[in-house]
């Protein structure tokens, strides 16, 4: 027998994606969670800031928390989907015991587009490289070398 | 019957043994620091009391909490880390 479970899942999505369309992004994740069949309570912003580390080279997120009731297996089902998902960058789904009051607030109104820019890493990798220059010994060097060898000899 | 006998198993009629005056976690009988606030993931503010500035989880002795509840802490920095909310190592 399947058994129905609350859970909740907070998903952290690449701002890049944010900005170009969030009102269509959101839609586009929670297709993913009506897909399996489950129940949505509540999927609504939870914050937009800062991340402790770069997480593919972002700086900053958006977070999104969502409140399903469903299946184990379609749990499952939503968590590999989740994976091949791009603009989710990292999710955590966790059983919850209840919806928190807070959940099913209004949202704050939101524009992505006051989103601080600040919100990438250059990759030292991605850089051109600067040929680092010959190491050419110059006359001076080479006669202390030389005044070296004649001491010690 | 010998002392080592003695400690082990039957006191001799002696009762239960005493907590150590000594305890790991401060004087016997004192009853663990209960939390505040749930320990969820969410409540970064209320987990950040319990870190160092280095980001690392205090220790029971510091925190006073139950094992039960420590448990609970350490899971709940971990899934913050885990989504960039603290940071695995550096400032809180």
């Amino acid at each position: 027998m399947e058994r129905n479970r609350l859970y909740e899942c907070m998903l952290l999505l690449d701002n890049r994606e944010v900005k170009k369309d969030w009102e269509g992004l959101k839609k586009d994740v929670t297709a993913k969670f009506t897909k399996h069949g489950v129940e949505i309570l509540s999927a609504r912003r939870w914050e937009e800031r800062r991340l402790a580390y770069p997480i593919q080279r972002q700086k900053r997120g958006t977070y999104v928390l969502v409140y399903f009731k469903g299946a184990t297996k379609s749990a499952n089902s939503i968590r590999r989907e989740l994976e091949l998902h791009e603009p989710v960058l990292r999710y955590l789904m966790l059983s919850a015991e209840e919806v928190p009051a807070s959940a099913y607030e209004p949202e704050a109104a939101f524009d992505p587009n006051k989103i601080p820019a600040d919100d990438y890493v250059e990759s030292p990798s991605r850089e051109p490289r600067v040929p680092e220059p010959a190491v050419v010994p110059d006359a001076g060097e080479a006669t202390r070398a030389a005044g070296n060898g004649e001491a010690q000899g | 019957m010998s002392d080592f006998q003695d400690t082990m198993g039957d006191r001799g009629g002696r009762g239960p043994r005493r907590p150590s005056k000594f305890s790991k976690f401060g004087a016997r009988g004192r009853a663990p620091v209960i939390p505040e606030e749930p320990l969820d993931y969410k409540n970064l503010g209320y987990l950040a009391r319990f870190l160092t500035a280095q980001g690392k989880i205090y220790s029971r002795k510091r925190t006073g909490f139950s094992g039960q509840d420590q448990r609970k802490l350490a899971l709940a920095v971990k899934n913050a880390r885990f989504l960039g909310l603290l940071p695995f190592v550096g400032r809180v």
